[in-house]
């Protein structure tokens, strides 16, 4: 799509830091390191005019691949890749046609690689949908492989607190290789320039459009006698000039939120090609391949807010009308709903917004599906009542996968009640059983029992049938969160004979799942059998959120029996939720896998996951509660300052909710930093409800990491039977065969703990410095009382340790030394660690005078002598 | 952002040292100015020998100060946080640059 320039536009002011940020990243991206850069600034403030000026001035990067997101409400899914396959032609096209995000992210990154470099700029992607910023994410994510430069461009200005771009945000300003350009209003100077020209008062000009770039030439261009108020006015203004029939054509154009087909223009208006030539000549349209479309966004807005309400009705009719009729609606019930809606049309919106809702469900774009559905409800008054709660179901559902919960929470309850009042029992049933799953993730354990028990109560009075199978199946999920072995096994067994009876896969692979997840967590791992199986069977029927939820329990799992083993699954969990735009399960498991590198001593990864999910602001209680334990524990280990915040959220956050893995995440957490700052008599307290409940349920790791701290703490209980081994051994005063145990399991720090327990001075030290290794200050500083009070004296400061060891090497010059041994050169090292070729050259010299070294060779052999080329 | 005291206690064995790590940290902060700024560094004479640096900054969070650290090669010995600032008088002028 090429959109012509508007001459006012041509000369861009104060854009030339914005053009330097650009052109190094294209350069980068020539040598073959990829880049992308987030364009970004609000509405009319030259970020598409920016990108126009780059690609008329580096011949090199035309022609670039354009793709615009639309302004509606539920965006046709990958429209904008739709627009960028058009020009690429196969096998981009046939990726986006039929492909997974994955692959469209693939083919897109091959096909820019040809061009070398290859640009893609994406414009408007606030406006993007699912599956076109999960294609994003992907891209983010392969950049450094591929000699291309993606420019990402959106308003910041309208990112609402949960809008979904900004976890793809989130994600991809860690990553290296993306970077941010914020696009700044203009100076009082240079509207004062761009005012000089028309003669117009340039401080009253900056006062009205505070240097909005687009407001300005607007305001300029609309020759009046006195500056407009606004943006709207200064339009308006504009399209006055116009003559009647050329502004008629204005508004008939201004309905449709994207470029209009000039053959559908033909079928709604007839012959206007003098009309549009003057539109064109205005500047208000600009001419596209077989299409016009406005200049800005803001302009068509205007244009239609302008419109009084009846001949935008009628207008929205007759494009509703032409686009049935065209090929171009047929491809795109999303368009047709759209106008539908704004026609008041409702017999269409049942046409068209469920056919777009399954359209966009099916690419992956759950948001707009659960949007469409919203749609189709609204416009519901003269449904039948089945199908308006068949709609209502899978509202819930696509809003259960967008974590919207609350609005899942509420179609679903309005689904029961309208088979409770048709009185179709087996729906209702049924339909309890969703709504018992979709309360739960709300943290409401207690209203999802009790909808779990009425559902089962209803189905039971029956003939059997699927929706009994599921009722058990959900009542052995509802044990298994509570870690109620002998009431998951009991439920499960019925649902599982249950369904194998009825052929019914879905219930039989969710309640697999529970089962194995529960003998899991009881320690027998045969439950991976199960799991898998569950896993398997659910990716065979296409059942995303079932797969998600598989991956969930493998990474719950991983982290609380700290069983590593299970890595390979988390991983792959990871791929699969972000290929399927499965978020909220993707946030899970970064937050059991922050969890999990926490435990391993790997701290600043594990920070940066926290503090990215954290980020993401989620409805989602359980992942909040987890996140924020971690967070606040991983700052108390390290003495760092807000430690008290996180935890006390996660704290309320769990006494609210009840459930039972985040009471004991936060328990533990609560003991651990009780101890570490000295507050040993609060540790009763704040354990001892869970530390029950871990007995009661057989919890063997919890309990036993309670059961230390409680010990660690000065209270003296019984060491409780069935503790996890490491912990069972420190209990017993075996407290280097612990310390060998957590080593083996590759958790450190919960060794250092475990010697530190020892009264041996030779344990005591090297907990010490294990912990000083860590960065764990306050619990060194515990063990470096015990050791003062043993008679140690002269104790060296952690850190001139640490460097001394590392010759005084810095944590980067270390990495940059690894890969100089490795044998790259300062290039590909560059390449590597996302730095200048400057500043490589510059750590090389230093780790030379550091290692007294004259040739790189030289500082290998000497690295490798010292051993630090040994990964921590 | 908060704003926060550094200890960074023998990072560096001379002022030569230093130099090129004040260099490498404003790089890294010019890089993140929503995630850290630098406002002031005091220089330590280490009784071991070497020197360490005292330094303020603002931070949006204890781990971004040691996300800056780490990409800038400097050590993190303490954070703390600092709720409010008292200034008497002005700090006394460096002996050298």
């Amino acid at each position: 799509m090429i959109v012509a320039v508007h001459p006012a536009a041509e000369r861009l002011l104060e854009r030339d830091g914005p053009l330097a940020h650009l052109r190094a990243a294209l350069a980068d991206a020539g040598a073959g390191c990829g880049r992308v850069v987030l364009v970004t600034g609000e509405a009319g403030i030259g970020k598409t005019a920016l990108l126009r000026q780059l690609c008329a001035q580096e011949p090199a990067c035309m022609p670039a691949l354009w793709g615009c997101c639309e302004a509606l409400f539920t965006p046709r899914p990958l429209g904008p890749l739709i627009d960028v396959a058009f020009a690429t032609g196969a096998p981009v096209a046939n990726a986006v046609e039929r492909g997974t995000p994955h692959e469209i992210a693939r083919a897109l990154l091959v096909e820019l690689g040809q061009r070398a470099p290859g640009v893609l700029v994406l414009d408007d992607v606030h406006w993007a949908d699912e599956a076109t910023l999960d294609v994003v994410r992907l891209i983010g994510r392969r950049i450094e492989e591929a000699a291309a430069l993606v420019v990402v461009v959106y308003r910041d200005d309208e990112l609402h607190r949960s809008h979904p771009l900004r976890i793809v945000l989130g994600e991809l300003a860690r990553r290296p290789g993306v970077t941010r350009l914020k696009l700044e209003p203009l100076s009082p100077d240079a509207v004062a320039a761009l005012a000089e020209p028309y003669g117009a008062d340039p401080v009253e000009l900056f006062r009205i459009t505070e240097g909005n770039p687009f407001f300005v030439t607007e305001a300029l261009a609309a020759r009046g006698t006195s500056l407009p108020e606004t943006v709207r006015d200064a339009v308006l203004a504009r399209a006055a000039h116009l003559r009647e029939p050329a502004r008629a054509l204005l508004d008939a154009i201004a309905v449709v939120p994207q470029p209009v087909e000039l053959s559908l223009l033909e079928t709604v208006a007839g012959e206007t090609d003098e009309e549009l030539e003057e539109c064109l000549g205005s500047g208000i349209l600009v001419a596209q391949p077989r299409a016009v479309a406005f200049r800005h966004e803001l302009a068509r807005r205007a244009i239609e807010s302008a419109q009084p309400p009846d001949l935008n009705l009628r207008l929205h009719r007759a494009m509703l009308t032409a686009l049935a009729a065209s090929p171009a609606g047929e491809a795109d019930p999303a368009r047709l709903a759209h106008h539908a809606e704004q026609a008041g049309d409702a017999e269409a919106v049942q046409l068209y917004a469920p056919r777009a809702a399954e359209a966009a469900a099916a690419r992956g774009a759950h948001r707009e599906a659960a949007a469409q559905y919203a749609r189709a409800v609204r416009f519901a008054d003269a449904l039948p009542s089945e199908q308006l709660a068949r709609l209502l179901e899978r509202r819930s559902f696509e809003c259960y996968l967008t974590d919207q919960f609350e609005q899942a929470i509420e179609a679903q309850r309005r689904a029961v009640e309208v088979y409770r009042e048709l009185g179709d029992v087996r729906s209702q049933g049924a339909a309890l059983c969703s709504y018992a799953k979709r309360v739960w993730c709300a943290g409401n354990t207690a209203g999802a029992t009790q909808a779990c028990w009425d559902a089962i109560e209803l189905l039971g009075r029956l003939p059997r049938g699927r929706e009994l199978a599921q009722a058990y199946g959900v009542a052995s999920s509802m044990c298994m969160n509570d870690e109620d072995a002998e009431g998951t096994v009991a439920w499960g067994t019925r649902a599982i004979a249950l369904a194998e009876e009825l052929g019914d896969a879905e219930a039989l692979l969710y309640t697999l799942n529970n089962v194995g997840t529960m003998q899991l967590l009881r320690g027998e791992r045969a439950g991976i059998e199960a799991l898998d199986r569950s896993l398997r069977l659910a990716e065979e029927a296409g059942l995303e959120d079932h797969v998600g939820r598989a991956y969930i329990h493998f990474a719950w799992v991983l982290a609380r029996n700290r069983d590593y083993a299970l890595e390979d699954r988390l991983r792959a969990g990871l791929d699969y939720c972000s290929e399927h735009g499965l978020d909220l399960w993707w946030l899970y498991l970064q937050t059991y896998r922050a969890r999990s590198l926490l435990d391993r001593g790997r701290w600043d990864e594990g920070a940066d996951l926290l503090e990215m999910v954290l980020g993401n602001p989620r409805d989602a209680v359980l992942l909040r509660t987890l996140a924020l334990a971690g967070l606040g524990l991983l700052r108390a280990r390290r003495g760092d300052p807000g430690a008290a915040e996180p935890l006390d959220d996660a704290r309320r956050l769990a006494t609210a909710a009840g459930e039972l893995s985040a009471t004991f995440a936060v328990a533990l957490a609560l003991a651990e930093t009780a101890w570490l700052s000295g507050r040993q008599e609060t540790v009763a307290t704040a354990t001892e409800h869970a530390y029950r409940l871990a007995l009661d349920k057989h919890a063997a790791w919890v309990a036993g990491e309670l059961a230390c701290w409680r010990r660690r703490a000065g209270l003296d209980d019984e060491a409780p039977a069935g503790a996890a081994e490491p912990f069972a051994l420190e209990l017993a005063g075996r407290w280097e065969d612990a310390a060998l145990r957590w080593s083996t399991l590759g958790c450190p720090y919960d060794a250092a703990l475990a010697l530190a327990g020892s009264g041996d001075v030779q344990s005591l030290r090297r907990a010490r410095d294990e912990l000083l290794r860590l960065g764990a200050r306050p619990a060194a500083a515990i063990v470096s009382r015990r050791l003062r009070h043993r008679g140690v004296k002269g104790l060296r400061r952690g850190p001139l340790a640490a460097t001394r060891a590392n010759q005084g090497l810095t944590a980067r010059e270390l990495e940059v030394l690894r890969l100089v041994a490795e044998g790259l050169q300062n290039g590909d090292i560059a390449r590597r660690l996302f730095l200048s070729p400057r500043t490589v050259d510059h750590h090389v010299s230093a780790i030379l005078r550091k290692l007294d070294a004259k040739t790189r060779g030289q500082a290998s052999a000497t690295a490798a002598r010292l051993g630090l080329l040994e990964h921590r | 952002m908060e704003t926060y005291v550094i200890l960074r206690r023998e990072g560096w064995r001379t002022a030569e040292e230093l130099r090129e790590a004040a260099a490498r940290s404003a790089t890294e902060e010019g890089r993140v100015p929503d995630d850290v700024r630098w406002i002031r560094s005091y220089v330590i004479a280490e009784p071991a020998g070497g020197l360490g640096t005292l330094c303020v900054y603002q931070a949006s969070s204890p781990e971004a100060i040691r996300r800056h650290a780490f990409a800038a090669g400097l050590p993190v010995d303490e954070i703390v946080q600092v709720a409010d600032t008292m200034v008497v008088r002005p700090d006394p002028v460096p002996a050298a640059a």
